[in-house]
């Protein structure tokens, strides 16, 4: 899902670092209140292993290939504004040293695969949460957070492509449409593997999950969810 | 052993994996955003010239081996700045509570 450098109107990648720059503000400044000391090596072990997770490419349809975002899971073991800061070590390194993604585009990427593509999975988690004590619809919400964020930051992605009308001759809801097709097969794929993931830590390092999450206000207090969580882990044991 | 130091003795475990794998099975990279694009006529143009395009040393392509090193140090490289973001970001909470 990395755009390259040629791929959007300058105008387009301008708007783009300018809404991530927002996100960036928000992440360093919130992100400062509330690092513990075990979530530093955590979100260095983590981002070293989406990074090189990304290195796996997996054939899905038309001949093309998919990797893991890895978003989903950054969001639910480090919160959303420590998710977003990891994803973008990775697409800086990525777009610097191998030329995958760019740099004009690197807003855009961040956007896409980490303020959508982060933020999107938690707020579905915190949702479920809030509405089940069932650890199976728990699970399910995972699911569905890691396919609508990997969908919507595909969509997201689409839309830039499509709005950058000097570079790319086609409209809005082609590039969409031809996007959100390929990467719901994608983000099926993803889902199932944060299911996988998410469903191991709860049963063998629930302090993983439970660690204080870097999250907007708004999203809720954490330590409730927190609470909830361990509830419904012990009622299963 | 620390749990610092078993954390990071685990994820650099799987990370060795994950390279292993990619640059030996899956390495083949044909993203759909970059096959949507080249089909609506678009093309990339670098900005900024990355010294290891594509994951592969230039003049050995195709090199698994040199693909493994590529990925073993770009992640250790990746592990030690998100581990220096971290520290900094922890003693800017610490020097704001003095």
């Amino acid at each position: 899902m990395h755009i390259s450098d040629g791929y959007l109107d300058l105008s387009i990648c301008a708007i783009m670092y300018g809404l991530t720059g927002i996100f960036w503000i928000f992440a360093f400044r919130k992100t400062r209140n509330i690092l513990n000391e075990r979530q530093v090596p955590l979100m260095a072990t983590l981002t070293a292993m989406f990074f090189a997770a990304q290195m796996m490419n997996y054939p899905v349809i038309g001949g093309t290939t998919a990797h893991l975002l890895g978003g989903p899971i950054l969001a639910f073991t480090l919160g959303p504004y420590l998710g977003l800061i990891s994803m973008t070590i990775i697409l800086l390194i990525q777009a610097l040293l191998f030329g995958d993604g760019g740099i004009t585009t690197f807003g855009a990427n961040v956007w896409n695969m980490g303020a959508v593509g982060v933020f999107i999975p938690y707020i579905v988690y915190v949702l479920a949460f809030r509405t089940t004590r069932s650890r199976s619809w728990i699970l399910f919400g995972v699911f569905l957070g890691a396919l609508i964020g990997d969908v919507l930051a595909a969509v997201f992605a689409g839309i830039e492509l499509g709005l950058s009308t000097l570079t790319f001759p086609y409209s809005v809801p082609i590039a969409v449409a031809a996007m959100a097709i390929h990467h719901f097969v994608m983000g099926i794929g993803e889902g199932v593997v944060t299911v996988i993931i998410v469903s191991t830590l709860w049963k063998t390092r629930p302090d993983l999950l439970g660690l204080p999450k870097v999250a907007p206000r708004w999203m809720g207090d954490w330590q409730s969810l927190l609470k909830l969580q361990e509830d419904i882990r012990n009622e299963r044991m | 052993m620390s749990e610092c130091r078993k954390l990071l003795i685990i994820g650099v475990t799987i990370s060795i994996v994950f390279v292993v794998v990619g640059s030996v099975w899956l390495s083949l990279s044909s993203e759909t955003l970059e096959e949507i694009a080249r089909s609506f006529g678009a093309s990339e143009s670098y900005v900024w010239p990355p010294p290891v395009p594509n994951y592969e040393i230039p003049g050995l392509e195709g090199n698994v081996v040199a693909s493994i090193t590529v990925g073993l140090v770009s992640t250790l490289i990746i592990l030690g700045i998100t581990y220096f973001v971290g520290r900094s970001l922890r003693s800017q909470k610490d020097s704001l509570k003095e």
